[in-house]
């Protein structure tokens, strides 16, 4: 008690004044307009700070879900962009050369149209784990293996544009051929203004990371072939959707030295090499049947 | 308090509320520059020995009268209260060598002398004084407008805490 007391002694000023003044804080600003603007206005600003951490950090924390949230949209988008293009060519039968909605609507049966008719990709994200552009022959390495449903031979794209291809597949892990390697060809087509598609084959040279070449395009397309001209996937392989960006025309089309029926036009890549991240693998449903198509035709 | 001290200090307070509330408040109104506050004087004349919790109370309790009066309330009682709190360091700074003897009822130029006691006075005004713009004004951004506002009002009260003290020569 004694002990008390003296503390009480020692420190009840304070603690008296400390008490009081809260008190007058609340009367100050609960009877005084010029006061209470004041508090109220820096109360507002302080709060909407602390919030606004808050939020940051809330932010923070479900940001992996989130980004995992929007890759999965993104891919879901991906596909569905991919498989509306194919749908752009008309789908002739028997007696009329109709167009895929018409059809639907005459008939009012999907057996009219048969999905089966068309290649149907899935994109499955993945991550970038390792990657090199400074060696003639580049490749990637990627977090989707057989696990994931990736194979060989499937079409890897970012949301910019064309990556490589699957070449060896592990479990949980791929190799990606990457467009900078020199046994990589890609069939792609220039998106010419007059809205013809004329294809060749993308081929990188060694040299400059953010450079390839579109071979094989028939030189009477010289005239309608300017810098800035889109490069697109063809859609011609399977592999890859049709239209997929590649990159634009960077300089003037040369003649090829090999054969000068053909033109060499440099593209500059739209997608950096050197700091693609997110990507997509692309999954043909019918890759096995058109591979074994084309097996046969081969050997004809 | 003991009864030499009640009377003297409830006619003290009661004569110097009259004179801030009536008299001095009408000088206020000529505009925010003119303020001058005596009632800081009830706080520093009680009696020596009071203790601080007292005291804040004390100082509250004047501060909340003259709130009422001069309709912002809590602004003068926050001011009070701080000066309750602080009274004791103050005189203790201006305490002769060895201390108060304990004869002195309350701290007036009578005991301690008119050095002594301006010294104190001012510096315990100045502290009061620029307490109450602070927080007459609720922000420091304005800190330009409360230091002149704290130097005109501190020149003008101390006209009046001289006046009176000499005046009254206030000894209990």
């Amino acid at each position: 008690m004694g002990n008390l007391l003296q503390l009480f002694i020692r420190f009840g000023g304070f603690v008296t004044f400390v008490l009081v003044e809260a008190f007058c804080f609340f009367l100050i600003v609960q009877y005084n307009e010029k006061q209470d603007a004041i508090f109220t206005h820096s109360w507002g600003i302080f709060s909407g700070r602390i919030l606004e951490r808050q939020q940051k950090a809330l932010d923070y924390i479900g940001l992996s879900d989130r980004v995992d949230s929007l890759t999965k949209e993104n891919a879901a988008l991906q596909a569905e962009l991919a498989n509306t293009r194919v749908f752009q060519m008309p789908y002739r039968d028997t007696q009329f050369l109709v167009l895929r909605d018409t059809l639907r609507k005459v008939d009012g049966s999907d057996s009219v149209i048969d999905k089966t008719t068309r290649p149907h990709y899935e994109f499955i994200a993945a991550k970038v784990v390792g990657n090199s552009i400074t060696s003639t022959n580049n490749w990637l390495m990627i977090n989707r293996g057989t696990e994931d449903q990736v194979k060989p031979g499937m079409a890897v794209v970012s949301g910019l544009g064309i990556v490589g291809i699957t070449r060896h597949v592990d479990r949980r892990f791929s190799m990606v051929l990457s467009v900078l390697h020199r046994q990589s060809r890609i069939s792609a087509a220039l998106k010419l203004k007059n809205g013809e598609l004329p294809a060749g084959s993308i081929v990188w040279e060694g040299g400059d990371p953010a450079m390839v070449t579109l071979r094989f395009i028939p030189k009477h397309f010289i005239e309608f072939i300017e810098i800035g001209t889109p490069v697109v996937t063809s859609g011609l392989s399977g592999m890859f959707p049709k239209e997929i960006s590649i990159g634009t025309v960077f300089d003037k089309p040369e003649a090829d030295i090999e054969n000068p029926y053909f033109l060499n036009i440099k593209v500059r890549l739209r997608q950096d090499m050197s700091s693609v991240q997110d990507v997509y693998v692309v999954k043909n449903a019918f890759a096995t049947e058109m591979d074994t198509l084309q097996t046969k035709t081969a050997r004809q | 308090m003991n009864s030499n001290n009640f009377f003297p200090s409830l006619w003290r307070f009661l004569g110097i509320m009259v004179v801030q509330v009536l008299l001095f408040k009408q000088v206020a109104l000529a505009g925010p520059y003119f303020t001058i506050l005596l009632y800081p004087l009830l706080l520093l004349l009680l009696p020596l020995q009071a203790a601080t919790p007292y005291l804040v109370l004390l100082g509250f309790a004047t501060g909340m009268t003259v709130d009422f009066f001069y309709g912002s309330l809590g602004v003068h009682a926050s001011a009070g209260a701080f000066s309750g709190l602080i009274r004791p360091g103050v005189l203790g700074a201006f305490a002769p060598k060895g201390g108060y003897s304990g004869k002195e009822p309350i701290f007036a130029p009578a005991y301690v002398g008119w050095q002594t006691f301006l010294s104190a006075a001012a510096l315990f005004f100045g502290l009061h004084i620029f307490w109450y713009f602070s927080v007459d004004a609720f922000t420091f951004v304005y800190y330009g407008m409360i230091t002149l506002k704290s130097a005109l009002c501190f020149g003008l009260s101390m006209i009046f805490v001289v006046l009176y003290t000499a005046l009254f020569n206030p000894k209990n």
